[in-house]
């Protein structure tokens, strides 16, 4: 078991989503339960082509098996890139209460409550009392790096509604030149909530070219509810569905937004607007130019005195300013931030449309009506060393040879046979050497949870060798083998690498931190055969169906030490040490096993022995 | 189950948890273990720490609930966070779901913690916090007190944020199933 907290440590299993071959978006025409299967691809075809698993691409198909669904109508693996999400509810993360998506619509992915995160470090805000025995006046305050909204001159009168109350304080024509940072509503510029909060700034704030005069800087807010204004003036004058359905004017509006977003401090907009609202109705809208780009204006100067006066300190970093609407450049013009929702999503096929996973939707529970992932559906495939004593993934020692256990479970109720293939030599410029001892085997079906448990409690994990069932006679061939698992021994021999810092004719390192990688594509064909669904859920005659499903996985081995090799013989101490049986029979049988495997190096069979 | 050695590192209970007799419990009686949970060495849980009553009233109060499958790892600590309210300083009862894991040298002062939680080593779990189900909270997270982590979630950083959203498998990977893997690890 790898331990969850290694997001990035060797050993590692990825599996290959097929949806980059066979474009997802092309709808197949649904199989009808009860006919038999089709494989996906004929198998010929697709065990032609080793996966590569350093081609560029492969990096968008490669998951791991816990972020992968299946869908059975498809009978294919489905990755994230190959569905659809819907989204099912809002809620806020902190108070974790749900929020229509009609609110969402009015006021914007944000909470409305009492839900705050830090400026300074993102963590989330309390309401605090300031006054004596829990009375108000009120801050926000956090407990990580203890910013409360005092300092930048806020508290609040009551501790509820902290949201509207923080929306009114920050109003935008009583405080807009007090900093020249603006002020900014606690909602997203994409919501439409601030007429609620700025009922008095409506229309007239549109702004006409001669503005341009007024050395008046526009806030945010004001920008917004003149843009509202127009659109809301535009949306009458047009139909209610000129928006919704015509992409030009979908386009036109993102590209206004983007606009407004990359020239935020741009006077011109009022240019832009005066220029737009010309044209009412249906008419096709003419952009005027922009102002050129602004040299170094008085507020600039403005802001580099203040930064003279603050110091460095005083001022905001990339991640607090992104954060904020209004992308201050210092601490004193930050904000709270008002909790930005999450959504639950159900998730659809991309091919035939079919919902994958549909959770419920009050958003703290974590059951799903729907959950077809391909954990349920595939085997897995785990790697372990098979000495695993006194062993660093991250330093494959070169030209020796390592091996490792490659467990199969079978997630299915029937037994399975399972192929292995994989490439004698792994792809890429400094090739391993990789042999799988045993490429053909069956795995146990996967029957109660709780019986393997109860019976490895009392014996010792050799004691499964004995269970094993019609595989018994191929014992030395697979390692060991369980209830619903199998495990083979994988056999490893890493490339002498040029050392780090050795440069080609061009200047380029020879070997890259890339080719230390050892990544094995392994092709995992799995032939089973199950009792045939039925339409009517008829009795009939018990209908058997072969199926078949093939794979590529990519085994994350190792990485390739820089160091030379100085013995080799410690590599095959270690197994011998550690079950000294089970490797006899290995190393008697093993070439039986190995010449099974499909693709068989002379040369590797020469290095390992002369490695021995 | 071997038979026991009669002065073996782990005491084990009727409910089949295991504490070992390195581990520090203070007023076990205000904790309650759920069963087949795990109490490594050098843990600390401060049942003592309870809920401050008027003298008279019913003080059979339960400073720590502990669900099933739960694994305390080395030198972790479970403190119930306390708190001034309304001029008196009272402690308030930790809650943890089933199938959580404690990494080692974690300080845990949550409120509640749900279901399926794994906490990597070295994490701090500020006073309050809530902690839903389905959590990957990652190695070194610093969680704010008051903070609020919503189910399918994975954590990082100081102070701790969601980072990630974890897949629809979360339930099946945190869980920590295998429970005789980890009595095999610790026998």
């Amino acid at each position: 078991m790898v331990p969850p907290s290694a997001t990035y440590r060797f050993p590692t299993v990825h599996i290959s989503c097929p949806c980059d071959e066979s474009i997802a978006i092309t709808p197949k025409s649904p199989t009808k339960p009860g006919a038999p299967a089709v494989p996906e691809e004929d198998p010929d075809e697709s065990e032609e082509e080793t996966f590569d698993p350093r081609a560029p691409r492969s990096n968008f198909s490669l998951f791991p098996l816990d972020n992968l669904l299946y869908c059975e109508d498809c009978k294919q693996i489905r990755c994230p890139r190959c569905v659809h999400d819907e989204i099912v509810c809002f809620f806020c993360p902190n108070c974790l209460f749900e929020v229509p998506s009609s609110t969402v619509k009015t006021d914007g992915n944000r909470c409305t409550r009492n839900c705050f995160s830090c400026p300074i470090c993102f963590a989330s805000l309390v309401v605090a009392p300031t006054g004596e025995g829990q009375a108000g006046p009120y801050i926000l305050l956090c407990n990580h790096c203890l910013w409360s909204s005092g300092e930048i001159g806020i508290e609040f009168e009551k501790p509820t509604s902290i949201a509207a109350q923080l929306a009114e304080k920050l109003k935008p024509p009583a405080l807009a030149r007090a900093s020249s940072g603006s002020f900014t509503s606690p909602l997203s510029p994409m919501s439409a909530s601030s007429e609620g909060y700025f009922p008095s700034t409506g229309a007239p704030t549109i702004i006409t070219p001669d503005d341009e005069e007024d050395k008046r800087e526009l806030s945010p807010e004001e920008r917004f509810i003149g843009l509202k204004a127009h659109y809301a003036q535009q949306k009458a004058g047009a139909g209610a569905d000129e928006y919704g359905s015509s992409p030009g004017a979908l386009s036109r509006l993102m590209g206004l937004i983007s606009g407004l977003g990359s020239g935020s401090r741009s006077r011109s907009f009022g240019r832009g607007i005066g220029g737009f609202s010309n044209i009412g109705g249906k008419g096709k809208v003419e952009w005027t130019e922009w102002d050129a780009v602004k040299g170094i204006g008085d507020d600039e100067e403005e802001l580099v005195e203040r930064i003279k006066e603050i110091g460095f300190a005083g001022t905001t970093n990339k991640e607090q300013r992104i954060a904020q609407n209004h992308q201050p450049r210092f601490i004193q013009d930050l904000r709270p931030l008002a909790t930005i929702l999450r959504t639950k999503r159900s998730k659809r096929c991309r091919a035939c449309r079919h919902i994958l996973v549909k959770p419920e939707s009050k958003p703290t529970t974590i059951r799903f009506r729907i959950k077809l992932v391909a954990m349920n559906y595939i085997p897995a495939l785990s790697i372990s060393r098979l000495d695993p004593t006194t062993f660093n993934y991250s330093a494959l020692t070169p030209l020796s040879t390592h091996q490792f256990l490659l467990t199969i479970t079978n997630p299915l109720f029937d037994p399975i046979n399972i192929t292995l293939a994989t490439p004698a030599k792994t792809p890429g410029s400094y090739p391993s050497t990789v042999t799988i001892l045993c490429p053909t085997f069956e795995v146990g079906a996967n029957t109660d949870v709780w019986d393997e448990a109860l019976q490895t409690t009392a014996n010792t994990p050799t004691a499964a060798i004995k269970k094993g069932r019609k595989t018994g006679m191929l014992i030395g061939t697979v390692w060991d083998l369980g209830r619903n698992w199998t495990t083979v021994v994988i056999e490893l021999v890493p490339p002498l690498l040029p050392l780090p810092g050795e440069l080609d004719e061009d200047g380029d390192e020879l070997a890259t931190e890339d080719d230390r990688l050892v990544q094995v594509p392994v092709s995992v064909r799995v032939v089973y055969e199950t009792d045939l669904e039925r339409d009517d859920g008829g009795l009939g005659k018990e209908a058997k169906e072969k199926r078949e499903h093939t794979y590529w996985s990519v085994l994350g081995l190792g990485r390739i030490s820089e160091k030379m090799p100085t013995t080799a013989v410690e590599d095959v101490a270690g197994p011998s040490a550690a079950r000294p049986t089970s490797l006899v029979s290995i190393a008697g049988k093993g070439v039986a096993g190995r010449g099974g495997a499909r693709e068989e190096a002379g040369e590797s069979r020469a290095n390992r022995h002369s490695v021995r | 189950m071997p038979p026991k050695q009669t002065k073996g590192e782990y005491i084990e209970t009727d409910t089949g948890n295991k504490v070992s007799r390195k581990s520090v419990i203070l007023g076990s009686q205000n904790i309650i273990l759920g069963g087949k949970t795990i109490i490594q060495a050098d843990c600390t849980i401060r049942g003592d720490l309870r809920r401050t009553v008027a003298p008279g009233q019913n003080s059979g109060n339960v400073a720590i609930a502990v669900g099933r499958y739960c694994f305390l790892s080395r030198s972790s600590v479970l403190r119930p966070p306390g708190r001034t309210h309304q001029k008196t300083f009272s402690y308030y009862p930790m809650k943890i779901g089933d199938h959580v894991f404690v990494g080692e040298g974690c300080v845990v002062e949550a409120a509640l913690i749900g279901s399926y939680v794994h906490i990597a080593k070295d994490c701090v779990i500020g006073k309050f916090a809530i902690i839903k189900d389905c959590v990957k909270i990652e190695e070194g997270t610093v969680i704010a007190p008051n903070t609020v982590i919503p189910s399918f979630s994975l954590v990082s950083g100081r102070p701790g944020v969601v980072i990630d959203e974890l897949p629809e498998t979360a339930q099946e990977g945190l869980e920590c199933r295998s429970p005789n893997h980890l009595m095999r690890s610790i026998r």
